[in-house]
């Protein structure tokens, strides 16, 4: 109720309403009973802007648009039922996934409900086929404005299907260097051509 | 009893004293081995109960597979009669199916590769893929320090990269040069087959295949290049090719003296 947009709003009201008893000429000693009628629907009509214009107020405040906080920035992905609600998955992803990798591991058992290439099967990005490759991706989005660093994806793929993976500097800063130096060893361990 | 009888006893009284002892020691000690096999840690559960069901895993969860068999014990047959030299089909296969590096630079890892021998005397060479021999008593299981280097319950030897710290104490105990370590970052990993910088990695027999119950990816490779060298199957099952084989041809096993029972048998070697 602070917001300076909404007092803006107020003031600027007030002075549009005109007394009832001026525009029909034929009483102009109103009674005190009047004037007080007038007052308070003239009040009433202030607040009911004054709430609207904070209610617009505060949907100008949803995540990543215009507030002061910034928030995660996750595009859209594939969508649909997740294995879990999602609040549960945002606390738990990690236990779920934990758990599971040391049964597919060990175990051998597959196709369970918590696996880490169908999260990244359901929320890779349309456009770069990632969970990591950019900074709105799903993974990386989301870890990176929480500072945690996530280290599923210096072994495994961040792309679905046969596609190939890449780290997102976020993820992992040496993942260009390291495509450089397979370039340089590659020349280095190539025979020389004599000219 | 003859060493009691024959000393005297303080007593007095003869043997008849040692006679009454020895009784009442022996039957303490049947009475305390009794009650020392029957412990009972809770109604219905002895200690013996509880580290024989250790082992076996609990059911798999909902709409998964049942998981790694103990009583399948997977192996491969090389038959190094059709194996050929220059052939390099199971090598790339490996590269293909796993994400390797497909010109691997000496720093690379190596799952599987041609080895080309001779026997100088009489002249007769062989050609034959070398990969993980996935051991029944693995000595890279027994080395690791983390327990990241495992035996999975149906034979496939593999590195849990999720432990391994990169120590590579496998790699030296390996006779058959079979891990590798990872030294730089990887970007190109298949979603199926992890792979990462700092971690020791080998032959997994392509466990994701055999899961699916498909086979491993050299096998096919070697089938569709016309060789058909290399069988794949179930080394405790009497019925499956690869046992059949195995117990009509005389197949060996690499380093036979090290007895580490590998899997993996060559024929005609």
């Amino acid at each position: 109720m602070k917001h300076p947009q909404a007092m803006l709003l107020t003031v600027r009201v007030e002075p549009v309403e005109t007394h009832p008893s001026r525009s029909d000429g034929v009483r102009r000693t109103s009674t005190s009973s009047v004037r007080t009628a007038w007052c308070l629907r003239a009040l009433l009509k202030a607040f009911t802007v004054f709430l609207l214009s904070g209610a617009l107020a505060y949907a100008a405040d949803e995540p990543g648009k215009s507030s002061r906080v910034p928030r995660p920035v996750i595009e859209a992905a594939k969508g649909g039922q997740c294995v879990e609600p999602a609040a549960d998955m945002r606390r738990n992803h990690m236990a779920y996934l934990k758990h599971q990798r040391d049964d597919t591991m060990h175990g051998g058992i597959r196709g369970a409900k918590y696996s880490l290439k169908a999260c990244i099967e359901c929320h890779a990005s349309p456009a770069t086929n990632s969970v990591t490759a950019a900074p709105t991706n799903f993974c990386i989005s989301c870890h990176s404005y929480a500072a945690v660093k996530v280290d599923c994806f210096e072994c495994h793929a961040t792309q679905p299907g046969k596609a190939t993976s890449s780290f997102h500097p976020l993820v992992h800063p040496t993942g260009a260097t390291a495509a450089l130096s397979r370039q340089l060893r590659q020349l280095a361990t190539q025979p020389a051509t004599k000219p | 009893m003859k060493p009691e009888t024959s000393t005297p006893c303080s007593c007095g009284s003869g043997g008849a004293c040692q006679e009454e002892t020895q009784k009442a020691r022996r039957g303490f000690l049947g009475v305390a081995a009794a009650g020392l096999a029957g412990v009972m840690l809770a109604p219905g559960v002895r200690l013996i109960e509880v580290a024989q069901a250790a082992p076996n895993p609990a059911a798999p969860p909902a709409g998964a597979t049942a998981g790694a068999s103990p009583k399948v014990r997977w192996g491969m047959l090389v038959d190094t009669s059709k194996c050929t030299p220059g052939c390099n089909a199971c090598v790339t296969a490996c590269q293909t199916e796993n994400g390797l590096p497909t010109k691997p630079g000496p720093t690379d890892a190596q799952w599987i590769r041609k080895v080309d021998i001779k026997e100088i005397r009489t002249g007769k060479a062989h050609s034959l893929p070398v990969m993980c021999q996935h051991c029944a008593e693995p000595p890279c299981v027994d080395v690791c320090p983390t327990g990241a280097s495992f035996k999975r319950a149906d034979g496939i030897v593999l590195v849990d990269k999720h432990i391994c710290i990169g120590c590579r104490y496998c790699v030296m105990a390996c006779p058959y040069k079979a891990r590798s370590f990872v030294h730089e970052p990887q970007t190109k990993q298949k979603p199926d087959v992890p792979r990462g910088m700092g971690t020791v990695e080998g032959c997994t027999l392509c466990v994701h295949k055999v899961d699916k119950g498909e086979s491993p990816a050299c096998v096919t490779a070697c089938a569709a290049a016309g060789y058909g060298a290399i069988a794949f199957g179930d080394l405790n099952d009497p019925n499956s090719e690869i046992s059949k084989r195995v117990a009509q041809y005389s197949t060996r096993q690499l380093r036979e003296d090290l007895r580490l029972d590998p899997g993996v048998r060559y024929q005609g070697l």
